[in-house]
């Protein structure tokens, strides 16, 4: 066998353990789903626990795998959908456990969280090439990675965020109504709880802006124009605008309230449009879109 | 009564216009903010500040409002192709032509309405950050929160009976253990009496966000220097030449004075132009979702294959020489070489505000069939009709210079293109057929005649544009990125506090307001009940009331 194929061979085996590797870390989000999802219906703990323990399982295996990608590829994994799509995965569920630690026995935001985790994962693993292939000229810039890492990064950011939104007004009625324990949450710690979906939001808005910066000095440096209105662009300005006002709306006290939560969801949903949507609305449309071939 | 006035400036120095009267020292020259701020008085600006429209654009709602409007306008311009040619839209299936017509769609960050919003969200910035300015200087709190000393926190402090020693110690606590620092402001003007001590520790956030609003104003100046003069256009140059630069576009404001483009006055010369390629193996993987989960469970395997791999762009560089026409060149002479340099996709060449772009390049080939000594001219990518054979050929890129091979070995490419043909079948359905690698010098044969690729010359095209937009919006966009994570990662901390004596005890009561998401409440509270325990020894003050 030549040096060549030797290393050929060697490339195809890292990648069909990484392969299946990925697939059991989709398979596992999908268990978590599961638990929380019957935490939700019978409002017992102990599943909850449970799809927790497994979370942090599938978050610790999902980091080697990130590793493992790192090693074959010999650069940072983050700059094909394919890749991105994992890291997003990983870091919202990494920030969900993190944030989830500090309270005990609340777990209503892992549905959202494991969700979106598992859907990106099947994403990735259905309809991308796992290839370990070279960037293209435009690709090769530090911008771009940064640009991928930081972007995505805030995504799973405000996805958190806003799952600990949509629980808070879920249970909010009911928990106002009497002191009675709500999933882990009453009128102690219900305020606490959403103010973490504030901290969440303005942790992830400098990453983001960061994200839309560093996008625009790569474009700068690699089309020679730093903003060009191309669909995606324009949606990831739409998610910041949109969590520009959040964060403002948060300092007026008639605002604080519900005006602040929809702005933070319809945050969310922006989000997602900037990072599938806008493939989709292309393709809808018959616009062609610079980052299309880029993805 | 005074004091309520005193109110007023702390609070609602946004709203209340006498406030400043007050505050200004009646005879004073020097160049101090609050002389300075006398003088905005004198010029009748505070009529201005008190002003109704003014008030509504120093209001943080319409920001929010203006925001809001303008994702209404980033929305439609995701929906509507941007630059795009009304024939073209119409053509993708496009509907709503005449609303398109009406409402300028293809192009709507360039229409009024949009600019407008844009510059409204300017001025609002704008005022707001001036206002924001008058409070700072002022002093720092403005809060209506900040005016009633309602502690958070009381400590009692048994062992120093005198007052006077438990303020020192209290001071000496904050100041080195804990690292506060005492803050300027008058806190009679708080309300809050004399004997009350305002501490502060961290860059102070209400700063932070000053700096990097102001630094998005800058950002707004950018892009409408980039609105208004900025161009671009497209050269291309073969390897040996040398050219003129005379660009076909003109900025906005150029064009409004009627005014014609200029020829730059210095030229650019290709000395090389050169391509490099990756060897990629193809992946055989499969592309639908059955057997795809198969890999994943291990019932097949991935496999890297050699026997097609395909040449995939690594590089493609141009190496260039400035020459500067004008006699004043400070760095060369005359009519002299001055620069040099090898630019790449993102690594453009940046000389007297150009900035040149390696943006793509350009084939052109000659053809022989048989053994014609006329050569037929194409170039990759065209269609091109070989008399007597039915059908079109096309020449896909010629792979040429350097392959980057998998096991780190480097070899140079016999250049060559990947040759297809189109076929109209009998039902007029055009059919690709690929014929395969076409080298250089070498032939394939089709409908018995043979096709050589006898000669190929290169071209690159260089993109370049002028954009004095640029550099103020790196600079000020490095001041948002800056200034936000420090106001929202860092940690600031704003103590208030009192010594009072409650049955013959000293009690240190506090108030705390913190910012930031490393500062940590919780913690500051643990130190400073340790250091004043350490004060305080031996008496055991556990919880604090
Ligand atoms: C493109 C426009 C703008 C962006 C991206 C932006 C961004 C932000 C962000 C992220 C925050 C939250 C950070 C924090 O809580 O400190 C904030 C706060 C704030 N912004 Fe803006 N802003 C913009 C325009 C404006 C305008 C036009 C005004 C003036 C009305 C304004 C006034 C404020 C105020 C008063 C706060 C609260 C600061 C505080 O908590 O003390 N902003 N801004």
């Amino acid at each position: 066998m030549s040096n060549l194929e030797a290393i050929l061979s060697r490339d195809a085996y890292l990648l069909s353990i990484e392969i299946r590797l990925f697939w059991l870390v989709a398979l596992f989000y999908g268990i978590c789903l599961i638990l929380y999802i019957i935490h939700l219906i019978t409002k017992k703990t102990g599943h909850g626990r449970i799809g927790t323990n497994i979370l942090w399982l599938t978050a610790i295996t999902h980091a080697g795998l990130i590793l493992l990608r790192t090693f074959e590829g010999q650069r940072a994994p983050f700059q094909t959908l394919y890749e991105s799509l994992s890291w997003f995965a990983w870091s919202a569920s990494i920030t969900y456990l993190y944030v989830e630690r500090k309270w005990k026995d609340v777990y209503l935001a892992g549905i959202l969280v494991s969700a979106l985790s598992m859907g990106a994962c099947f994403y990735a693993l259905l309809t991308r090439s796992p290839a370990v292939e070279p960037l293209s000229p435009p690709l090769q810039s530090y911008w771009f990675e940064w640009h991928v890492i930081l972007a995505f990064l805030s995504y799973a950011v405000f996805v958190v965020s806003c799952s600990i939104e949509i629980s808070y007004l879920a249970v909010k009625p009911s928990v106002k109504k009497g002191l009675k324990l709500e999933y882990g949450l009453n009128m102690h710690n219900l305020e606490t709880f959403h103010r973490q979906s504030f901290r969440l939001a303005l942790f992830g808005f400098p990453l983001l802006t960061f994200g839309i910066f560093s996008g625009a000095a790569w474009a700068n440096d690699a089309w020679g124009r730093y903003w060009g209105w191309d669909p995606k662009e324009t949606w990831s300005l739409i998610t910041w605008t949109v969590f520009a006002m959040y964060l403002h709306s948060m300092s007026i006290p008639k605002w604080k309230e519900m005006p602040a939560s929809l702005l933070n969801i319809l945050g969310f949903i922006c989000m997602l449009m900037t990072f599938i949507g806008v493939n989709w609305l292309a393709r809808l449309l018959g616009i062609p879109s610079l980052h299309l071939y880029a993805m | 009564m005074v004091r309520q006035a005193h109110h007023n400036i702390v609070t609602l120095s946004l709203s209340k216009g006498d406030v400043w009267k007050r505050l200004l020292p009646s005879n004073s020259v020097d160049l101090n903010p609050m002389a300075i701020l006398k003088n905005i008085k004198d010029l009748n600006l505070q009529k201005i500040r008190e002003a109704k429209l003014y008030r509504r654009f120093a209001s943080l709602k319409t920001s929010i409002v203006l925001l809001g409007i303008l994702v209404g306008f980033y929305i439609l311009g995701t929906i509507f192709p941007q630059g795009g040619e009304l024939e073209e839209y119409i053509e993708a299936g496009g509907r709503f032509a005449s609303l398109v017509v009406f409402f300028n769609l293809l192009n709507i960050f360039t229409t009024p309405g949009f600019l407008i919003t844009a510059l409204l969200l300017f001025i609002n910035l704008f005022i707001c950050t001036i206002e924001r300015l008058f409070v700072l200087l002022n002093q720092g709190i403005a809060k209506t929160e900040d005016l009633q000393f309602i502690p958070t926190h009381i400590f009692p402090l048994e062992i120093n009976p005198h007052l006077e020693d438990a303020l020192e110690g209290v001071r000496e606590v904050f100041k080195k253990d804990l690292g506060f620092r005492e803050q300027s402001s008058d806190p009679e003007m708080l309300d809050i009496g004399t004997d009350t001590k305002i501490i502060e520790k961290g860059w102070s956030y209400k700063w932070l966000t000053w700096i990097y609003h102001l630094s998005i104003l800058f950002c707004f100046l950018g892009f409408f220097l980039t609105y208004l003069f900025s161009f671009e256009d497209e050269i291309t140059l073969r390897p040996g030449e040398e050219t003129i630069i005379k660009p076909a576009a003109i900025s906005r404001w150029n064009r409004s004075w009627g005014r014609k483009p200029r020829e730059l006055n210095f030229r650019l010369a290709l000395q090389e132009f050169i391509t490099e390629y990756n060897q990629l193996p193809a992946l055989d993987y499969p592309g639908d979702k059955l057997s795809r989960l198969a890999v994943g469970m291990g019932w097949r395997d991935p496999k890297y294959l050699l026997k097609n791999e395909s040449y995939f762009p690594k590089d493609w560089k141009s190496r260039l020489k400035v020459i500067n026409l004008s006699p004043k060149s400070v760095i060369g002479e005359g009519n002299q070489a001055v620069l040099e340099k090898t630019i790449e996709v993102n690594d453009p060449l940046f000389y007297q505000g150009v900035t040149f772009y390696q943006a793509a390049y350009k084939q052109n080939l000659k053809i022989q069939v048989d053994d014609n000594p006329i050569l037929l001219e194409t170039e990759t990518g065209k269609e091109l009709i070989v008399p007597g054979i039915e059908g079109t050929f096309i020449f896909g890129t010629i792979r040429t210079g350097a392959l980057f091979k998998r096991d780190g070995t480097i070899e140079k490419i016999r250049p060559f293109a990947d040759v297809s043909f189109i076929k109209k079948d009998s039902a007029g359905k055009s059919e690709i057929e690929k014929l395969g690698k076409l080298e250089q010098d070498g032939s394939l044969v089709v409908d018995s005649r043979r096709i050589s690729l006898k000669e190929f010359k290169e071209a690159s095209i260089l993109s370049y544009r002028y954009d004095p937009g640029v550099p103020i919006l790196w600079w000020s966009g490095v001041f948002v990125l800056l200034a936000m994570s420090l106001r929202v990662f860092g940690a600031w901390y704003r103590i208030i506090y009192r010594i009072e004596e409650r049955k013959g005890i000293p009690h240190l009561l506090l108030k705390i307001r913190i910012k930031g998401l490393m500062a940590d409440e919780e913690r500051l509270i643990h130190r400073l009940k340790y250091s004043l325990r350490k004060m305080t020894e031996p008496i055991d003050l556990d919880t604090p009331v």
